[in-house]
């Protein structure tokens, strides 16, 4: 019997297709309710996996993943609330759409090209895993200090109205970042003595708060008006998807390889995956002027680019056990319990079980669609309730949200604060989504500049030195002084 | 309604004479989902789980480099329904100056694992063996760098333990701070960096896929991992030894049948198959000791790694 | 910091430069347009919504003050009612969804997913 057909044996048994299923509903639910993630929800089954065989263990794994990426998207769209951080890059644009009476198309889109980007990722997984793992292994701190420098360019394109201001937001990200003791130095930075401060600000409580309840907060305020919400229809998500899919098939594509090679460098996941590809989105749309009043170009391909992202992150971690995101550092620790050891000689030494993970990922991705309509519906079915019960009921899940992050009350703290800075923000014209692009780089760019300022001695030349680095460094500093100079050069004329 | 207020009287006065474990047990991890503190709680919670026959609750607190969460474990209320897994930074941290907190705060229960560092190249670096290797940093001092945890973390101190051991200066080779062994290893792979002291099961995917070589043990014998690794000793001559380990804890004053029950069902997690696989699977170390010698093992931690903080400059 | 040249005043440092620049450019461009120093949101001018945004913000703050002590069930029955109540909705309706929604998080986040909301008073009847 070929290895294939013994992989398609291992899947298409009753028990794991049972396990899939579970998981899957499982992972829906963990990525639609905010403050609960994709890493969470893979935490909470590494318990249940050790009563499982190995391709069963994974299989639930894999699925579970997926879907909560996937579902993020829900709550996004519809109550302006990332489910998880991979969302947030375009929670905005969403609920702009949203709010204009294309949510179908938002969550449809979403829905699509989720599948489309995982497949794709899984594809490039299945085709090119060793090949693509030797390079993402060349990538030392010089690398990736380019590579999110290039992120936090992002937020240039992120500040739809003025730049300046997006710039003020994405420092004061950067500021909240630098608080606690993580940082290189192991230094205790502003944390007055407190061990709560010490232990630095933890992004998702920030990040519902930010969105989720400012949001909430300019909702009661205008609780005197009609509420718009309550307009909003959603049929079949799937309709104008064909039309889509012919219009933006580059988008689409350009999202997917991204997510991919983001996801499968060690230490960049789905949520930069996200960030980058809405910004590259738009810096190379045609209709950049409509990103930001709910455009559905970026939707497609930051959506693409996140699940894409998902099956990337597993190329170094089969191929040298590396994790490439922070849900592929709990898989490695379950591929060695089952035996399947991480390593160049796992395509051959398990090629069926290898290959019956793979399955796992096409039909994970096939089931998305199915299931994805359903979890629609259902959180459909919420928004009918009047907004007097659903206000308050989606309040107490994002204070329980952000406590179960670190089961610390703090988190609520930090989610009541971060609400109120964020209303003030955007009352005055601040966007705030680049404050929590800030937030999900700074550290990685203090470690990543502090690093490479060691490791060279700090000679500033060296960060050019290395060819992918200086490869790099170079688009980095184009993609800054590119606009400039044309804008120089206009004035000139 | 009397009735009924009665029941609950009862039921409540029943419930509180009843024997210990009553309700679901908490287990704290100072450390990430996805790492070897956080695997080694998880099977250990789940073990526990069917000895007590209560839920036990593995909940992380993460932040602060540990701090965050040996704080937590370390204040919660004494009455044996919140553990912890406390690791070898509870008796490094407050040398530093980075919190209060010792050793001495917690009541330990047993002592499940230690893992020795190892030292680890690249697989195509010149070194074969420690004695080119520490040639190479006490000839040209400053040229190579190290990495795999944070500044003032385990490995460091490994690493810079070692080279003051072997009477050279421990600035000969800069330390980069990292977030963990992993992201050390991927750096020094890239050609980051030259040196990644860290435990063997950390590297051990490198090993195997031949991307990093491993030199020695800082161990008093060869690792069951890799029976043909050398130990310091035999390399050096040199008795310099360092481990990361970890312990089932309570916070300080516990009821004294609670500790016992626990401590009676931990034997018997740690003797049992599922986790004796579990470890060697992942390559962890398994080491025991009750609670008594657990306190004196912590101790005398405390002592060495402080004389060796302070050795190499990091202590204040 | 012994051994290392790099310190932790670099990056924040960074950031502070940067926060100055921006800062002195938006305080010139507010000056040249003439924009008031603070913008109120109109809201604030009203009584009803003022009052419900007041409520949430004691909810919240109430919720930080007291769930350790009184326990998460007891204290988000009572700051459901009090915000539902606070936007209008009927004392019925009130009471059946505070403690519905209450209980759903429980088996939801308790149970299934293991977070450990505290039981503050009914610790003793925990399950």
């Amino acid at each position: 019997m070929g290895v294939l057909a013994q992989a398609f044996a291992l899947v298409f048994d009753p028990y794991v297709l049972w396990v899939i299923l579970a998981s899957a509903a499982f992972g829906l639910f963990v990525g639609a309710v905010p403050g609960l993630t994709a890493t969470m929800a893979t935490a909470l089954l590494v318990p249940v996996t050790f009563f499982m065989p190995p391709v069963p263990a994974i299989a639930s794994i894999v699925t579970a993943t997926a879907m909560a990426i996937f579902a993020g998207d829900i709550p996004s769209c519809l109550l302006r609330m990332p489910g998880t951080p991979a969302s947030a890059a375009y929670t905005d644009e969403a609920y702009a759409l949203t709010k204009k009476g294309e949510g179908e198309l938002a969550l449809g889109a979403g829905l699509v090209f989720s599948v489309i980007g995982g497949l794709f990722g899984t594809a490039v997984l299945i085709a090119a895993a060793p090949a693509l793992a030797e390079v993402a292994l060349k990538f030392s701190s010089f690398e990736y200090f380019w590579l999110v420098v290039l992120g936090l360019f992002s937020a240039v394109f992120l500040a739809h109205a003025n730049p300046l201001k997006g710039i003020v937001s994405l420092l004061f990200g950067l500021l909240v970042s630098a608080i606690g003791l993580d940082n290189p130095a192991g230094f205790p930075r502003f944390t007055f003595g407190n061990a709560e401060l010490a232990g630095g600000f933890t992004l998702i409580p920030i990040m519902i708060g930010m969105f989720a309840v400012s949001e909430i907060i300019r909702n009661i305020g205008s609780i005197d008006e009609p509420w718009e919400m309550a307009q909003t229809k959603i049929g079949n998500v799937f309709r104008g998807m064909w039309t889509l899919t012919k219009r933006y098939p580059m988008q689409a594509l350009r999202g997917s390889v991204l997510g991919t090679a983001i996801g499968a460098l060690p230490g960049a996941g789905a949520d930069i995956a996200a960030w980058m590809s809405y910004a590259m989105s738009k810096r190379f749309s045609k209709e950049p002027e409509k990103f930001g009043t709910g455009h559905i170009e970026g939707i497609i391909e930051a959506g693409a680019s996140n699940n894409s992202a998902l099956a990337g992150a597993w190329i170094p971690a089969l191929v040298f056990g590396i994790p490439g995101d922070s849900i592929t550092a709990i898989v490695i620790g379950v591929l060695y319990i089952k035996g399947l050891n991480p390593g160049p000689t796992i395509f051959m030494n398990n090629a069926a079980s290898i290959y019956a993970i793979f399955l796992v990922f096409i039909l994970a991705n096939l089931l998305m669609l199915p299931l994805g309509i359903a979890a629609i519906k259902c959180a459909k079915q919420m928004l009918r309730a009047p907004r007097e019960v659903l206000m308050p009921v989606i309040l107490l899940f994002c204070v329980v949200g952000s406590f179960a992050i670190n089961n610390s009350i703090f988190g609520v703290v930090l989610m009541l604060a971060f609400g109120l800075v964020a209303y003030v923000m955007e009352e005055n014209g601040f966007p705030v989504a680049p404050a929590i692009l800030g937030m999900v780089l700074g550290a990685m760019l203090e470690e990543n500049f502090i690093s490479s300022m060691i490791k060279a001695d700090g000679r500033i030349f060296a960060f050019f030195e290395r060819p992918i680095a200086g490869s790099l460094g170079i688009l980095a500093l184009a993609v800054v002084s590119v606009p400039l100079l044309r804008r120089l050069y206009r004035a000139a004329r | 309604m009397r009735k009924l207020l009665l029941a609950a009287l009862l039921f409540a006065a029943s419930s509180a004479l009843a024997q210990y474990p009553q309700r679901p047990i908490q287990l704290i991890v100072p450390w990430g989902a996805g790492g070897g503190t956080d695997a080694t709680a998880r099977i250990i919670g789940s073990l526990l789980e069917k000895e007590l026959k209560q839920p036990v609750n593995v909940v992380n607190r993460t932040g602060g480099s540990g701090v965050v969460g040996h704080q937590a474990i370390a204040s919660s209320a004494p009455d044996g329904y919140t553990l912890g897994l406390i690791t070898v930074e509870i008796t490094m941290m407050h040398h530093v100056g980075l919190t209060q907190l010792r050793h001495t705060d917690y009541t330990p229960i047993g002592l499940v694992n230690a893992d020795p560092a190892g030292v680890n190249v690249r697989a195509d670096s010149p070194y074969k063996s420690m004695k080119d290797l520490l040639q190479a940093i006490k000839s040209n001092p400053g040229k190579m760098k190290a990495s795999g945890t944070g500044q003032g973390g385990i490995w460091h101190l490994a690493i810079a333990g070692l080279l003051k051991d072997q009477g050279i200066d421990p600035n000969a080779l800069p330390w980069v701070p990292s977030n963990g062994a992993a992201p050390g290893l991927q750096d020094m792979v890239a050609g980051g960096v030259d040196v990644v002291p860290c435990s063997l099961p950390e590297a051990r995917s490198m090993i195997d896929a031949g991307k990093v070589r491993a030199l020695a043990i800082m161990d008093g014998s060869p690792p069951a991992l890799y029976p043909n690794l050398p130990t310091l000793k035999q390399e050096l001559g040199t008795n310099w030894q360092i481990a990361a380990w970890r312990v089932i804890a309570a916070p300080k004053g516990i009821p004294a049948d609670a500790q016992r029950t626990l401590v009676t069902a931990l034997k018997k997690v740690y003797d049992s198959k599922e986790y004796k696989d579990f470890m060697a699977s992942r390559g962890f170390g398994v080491v025991w000791a009750d609670p008594r010698e657990t306190a004196k093992f912590m101790a005398a931690s405390d002592a060495n790694l402080g004389a060796a903080l302070k050795a190499v400059g990091l202590a204040k | 910091m012994p051994g290392q040249k790099f310190g932790p005043a670099w990056f924040p440092g960074l950031i502070a430069i940067g926060l100055a620049i921006c800062g002195a450019l938006l305080v010139r461009a507010g000056l040249r347009e003439r924009a008031p120093l603070f913008a109120m949101p109109q809201w604030m001018q009203r009584q009803r919504p003022r009052r419900a945004v007041a409520m949430v913000l004691a909810g919240l703050v109430a919720y930080i003050l007291l769930a350790d002590a009184l326990g998460f069930h007891i204290t988000g029955v009572l700051i459901l009612a009090v915000w539902m109540r606070a936007l209008g909705a009927s004392w019925r309706v009130t009471a059946l969804v505070a403690v519905v929604a209450t209980v759903v998080i429980h088996f939801a986040f308790y149970r299934v997913l293991r977070v450990p909301l505290p039981w503050g008073v009914l610790e003793r009847w925990a399950f």
